[in-house]
């Protein structure tokens, strides 16, 4: 183990606050300015502790009487060994210390497209936001037409982009070492297309093939894109974080949808999120073929039996079973 | 986003036409309805599956000083009232509802001692409470002298709303309740005896007008004052004959009020005289009662075929009726790029069951959607809206199942529609179910017509029998050019 030594002061997440390159041995750490390292934390001692080498060659941090001590994974000690990932904590500043040849791990293969970053991705993502609150409008509109409420709707769509984005930026910036607003800009206008578009294509598929679960579940798949959007945000922050970012998405989505299909049962007594599927769509649209008048009189015959099971149970606990 | 789940303006906009339609709507049957029944006034539109309620015999809080209103002053007091007060007051009674617990009064009534037997009748209304939850209420009666007595309940008609009760005490022989039904003359003086809104017992003077044909039972219109607290009080011709029984008035008209007819209460007295002892239950009883009147009514209702209007490209049931009341409504005046012509037929009288229930009533609604300058896939989210009802009746509604739904695209004889029907039963009443069918045809992307039927407290079997019969004359007009 050869020097020069780097002390590293790290933030509690980890990251390097302060780098600061030592030649050699032995290094004497505390708040004094006859330190090797000075530590501007109050808690420190003038002289705090030193780092040197035992008789059998390993690097230690020995305590010099200080009143708050030297703290490793929770515990107080005398004397600490020092391998390359242990912190320290002296008075509130956790550090650690390297040798020069300290083994390092294998670069990351770069994945990002950094010609995707900055104003391309981010007008990409308004444009997408704007689009979105434009049709939403439009489909709503049953007034004479006034430019006013389109522009309204504009504004309020891109606020909602600017400001979700932002959020996420300010947290990449805090966390990562760029805003990366663009991408987020884009993470959010994507989202918003592929909620915007399953929710006409669900309905445009349960109304042609008569499959009302596309619409008596859309509230899940909301859930469920929300999810993925997170993800996405949350893998701009940190990209080498993938795989755990996934978990939690996922485990996010599955407590969302679990809470509400609970709040569906308390309401309504069954799973869907409303009674029947009230979508109407141009008759172009249809492609099953329709029923008969005495089949659907079956079915309504058939429920008479869960009704009247129902009746006899406790209100709260009368989910209708078909 | 959620662009065609909750298009945010469609919401409010159509937040807004709802609240103008049924302002409008109520504003409509407030001026021209003649309903009879202060406790059974449905508003056109929105569809009910019971109209609103408005509790017949519980006495608000003693209005505050300047609520009193005092345009509406009793007329002077005959020497005829004067005299019948007199001779009527030893037999008049109060009838309360009191919380078993704490012995609190929950609602109050009135009635009278029937001849010289210790029976005494009043409004089912009046003892609903004590019928229904026998655990939680009691009944309890006070007299013009102010002397109470226990009441127990000997037998109860919802239908006309008249109840039996049996008191510790024998009646003078004041109220004679005639075996025959009793003769009245058109303007002829009534006087009604009780004690208004807990205030003291009073006798009001009014004419006799005849007989309200809305109903889908038998009332006479009585043009004087009634006030709750009066209800199952009697009414009595200046020779002291029972003619009728006080049950309702219009709180939107003035002294416009309603009798049960006498011959009622005899056909429910001689029941009380000749049962053994009162039954312990009630509610079996009434939910027969119930049972036999959604018999008459789907009977009555089809009876012949449902008749068929034509509302723009398309044909509708109607049914209209001395019972079931037609309005039609319009959207001319919102500035939409759109039409909506609407047309709904509802009773305006139901079966009170208690405060908070009334059921045996039938409603249904047609409207028409029509735009040529909105893209289809405008016309088909403010379709999609419309045809959007979040909860069948009130969703915690305990008294009832939850809604068990069919949801299926069908084909009538010539139109296309998207059918959905949703069903709830009776806790209390086996056998009785709430049917709700939403109707939206499927064949036009410029127009949508949207029919709702609401049947309230009927058989699975005339469930069934009435929805099929209305959706299955839902059609196309024959006239309709480019369509098969």
């Amino acid at each position: 183990m050869n020097g020069p030594w780097f002390i590293e002061l790290l933030a509690r997440n980890g990251d390097v606050l302060q780098r600061q390159c030592v030649d050699k041995l032995p290094i004497r750490i505390g708040r004094g300015y006859d330190n090797d390292v000075i530590l501007d934390d109050d808690y420190a001692a003038a002289a705090h502790a030193v780092v040197e080498l035992d008789a059998a060659g390993r690097l230690l941090l020995r305590d010099l009487g200080s009143r708050n001590g030297i703290v490793v994974s929770g515990r107080r000690l005398q004397e600490a060994e020092l391998a390359g990932d242990t912190v320290v904590r002296i008075g509130h500043t956790p550090l650690r210390v390297r040798a020069a040849d300290f083994p390092v791990t294998e670069e990351l293969l770069d994945r990002t497209f950094h010609g995707w970053e900055g104003v391309l991705p981010g007008s990409v993502g308004l444009v997408l936001a704007g689009a979105v609150a434009l049709l939403a409008r439009w489909l709503g509109d049953t007034e004479y037409f006034e430019w006013a409420r389109y522009a309204e709707a504009l504004a309020g769509g891109l606020a909602a982009a600017l400001l979700w984005s932002g959020v996420w930026a300010f947290a990449n910036r805090l966390f990562g070492r760029h805003a990366r607003l663009g991408r987020h800009l884009f993470v959010f206008g994507s989202g918003a297309v592929a909620v915007a578009g399953y929710a006409l294509l669900g309905s445009t598929l349960g109304y042609a093939f008569s499959a009302e679960g596309f619409t008596h579940y859309a509230s899940l798949v909301a859930t469920l894109l929300l999810a993925a959007m997170i993800y996405f945000h949350l893998c701009t922050i940190r990209p080498q974080n993938r795989v755990r970012y996934g978990w939690i998405c996922a485990g996010l989505a599955v407590l969302c949808s679990s809470l509400i299909l609970a709040g569906n049962v308390q309401r309504t007594g069954r799973l869907s999120d409303e009674l029947y599927m009230p979508v109407l769509m141009p008759p172009a649209v249809r492609l099953s073929p329709d029923h008969g008048v005495d089949e659907f009189m079956r079915d309504v015959e058939a429920m008479k039996g869960p009704l009247d099971r129902s009746r006899g149970r406790k209100p709260g606990d009368d989910e209708i079973d078909n | 986003m959620g662009a065609m789940r909750s298009p945010p303006a469609a919401r409010v906009f159509l937040v807004i036409v709802l609240v103008f339609g049924a302002a409008a709507s109520i504003a409509v049957a407030a001026g021209k309805s003649g309903a009879p029944g202060q406790r059974a006034k449905p508003a056109p539109q929105p569809p009910l599956v019971i109209p609103p309620a408005t509790p017949p015999a519980t006495t608000p809080p003693a209005p505050g000083p300047g609520e009193t209103d005092e345009t509406a002053a009793l007329p002077t007091p005959s020497s005829a009232a004067q005299t019948l007060y007199s001779a009527a007051k030893a037999d008049l009674l109060q009838i309360r509802m009191l919380l078993r617990n704490g012995r609190s009064q929950s609602s109050v009534g009135s009635g009278f001692l029937v001849g010289t037997s210790n029976l005494v009748l009043t409004n089912y209304h009046v003892v609903s409470q004590m019928a229904l939850d026998p655990d939680v209420y009691v009944g309890e009666y006070v007299d013009t002298d102010g002397k109470s007595g226990p009441v127990e309940l000997l037998a109860v008609d919802v239908l006309h709303d008249l109840a039996v009760v049996r008191v510790n005490r024998d009646g003078t022989g004041f109220f004679q309740v005639p075996d025959k039904p009793v003769k009245l003359v058109q303007g002829q003086y009534l006087y009604s005896l009780g004690n208004p809104l807990d205030l003291g017992f009073a006798i009001s003077e009014g004419a006799y007008n005849g007989i309200v044909t809305r109903s889908f039972y038998e009332q006479l219109i009585f043009t004087g004052p009634i006030n709750s607290g009066m209800s199952g009080g009697p009414s009595v011709t200046a020779a002291g004959v029972v003619a009728g029984v006080n049950v309702s008035k219009r709180r939107d008209g003035e002294l416009v009020s309603f009798l049960v007819p006498v011959k009622y209460a005899q056909e429910l007295l001689r029941k009380a005289q000749e049962q053994a002892h009162p039954p312990k239950d009630f509610n079996p009883l009434i939910g027969q009662q119930l049972l036999a009147h959604q018999r008459a009514l789907i009977d009555r209702l089809l009876a012949e075929p449902l008749s068929i209007r034509t509302m723009g490209p398309y044909q509708v049931p109607v049914r209209e009726s001395q019972q079931l009341r037609c309005w039609g409504r319009s959207n001319f005046r919102a500035e939409a790029e759109y039409t909506l012509d609407a047309v709904s037929c509802a009773m305006e009288a139901a079966v009170y069951v208690s405060d908070t229930q009334q059921t045996g009533h039938v409603s249904m609604t047609h409207q028409v959607l029509r735009s040529s300058a909105l893209h289809p896939l405008q016309f088909a989210v403010l379709a999609s809206s419309r045809f959007r009802v979040d909860s069948i009746g009130a969703g915690r509604d305990t008294r009832l199942t939850r809604p068990a739904c069919t949801e299926m695209f069908v084909h009538t004889a010539t139109l296309p529609v998207r059918a959905v029907t949703c069903v709830r039963a009776y806790r209390k009443f086996a056998g009785l179910y709430n049917f709700t069918l939403l109707a939206a045809s499927t064949d036009d992307p410029h127009a949508s017509l949207q029919s709702r039927l609401d049947l309230a407290g009927v058989s699975y079997d005339n469930g069934l029998r009435a929805t099929r019969a209305f959706l299955s004359a839902l059609g196309a007009s024959h006239a309709r050019p480019g369509t098969p």
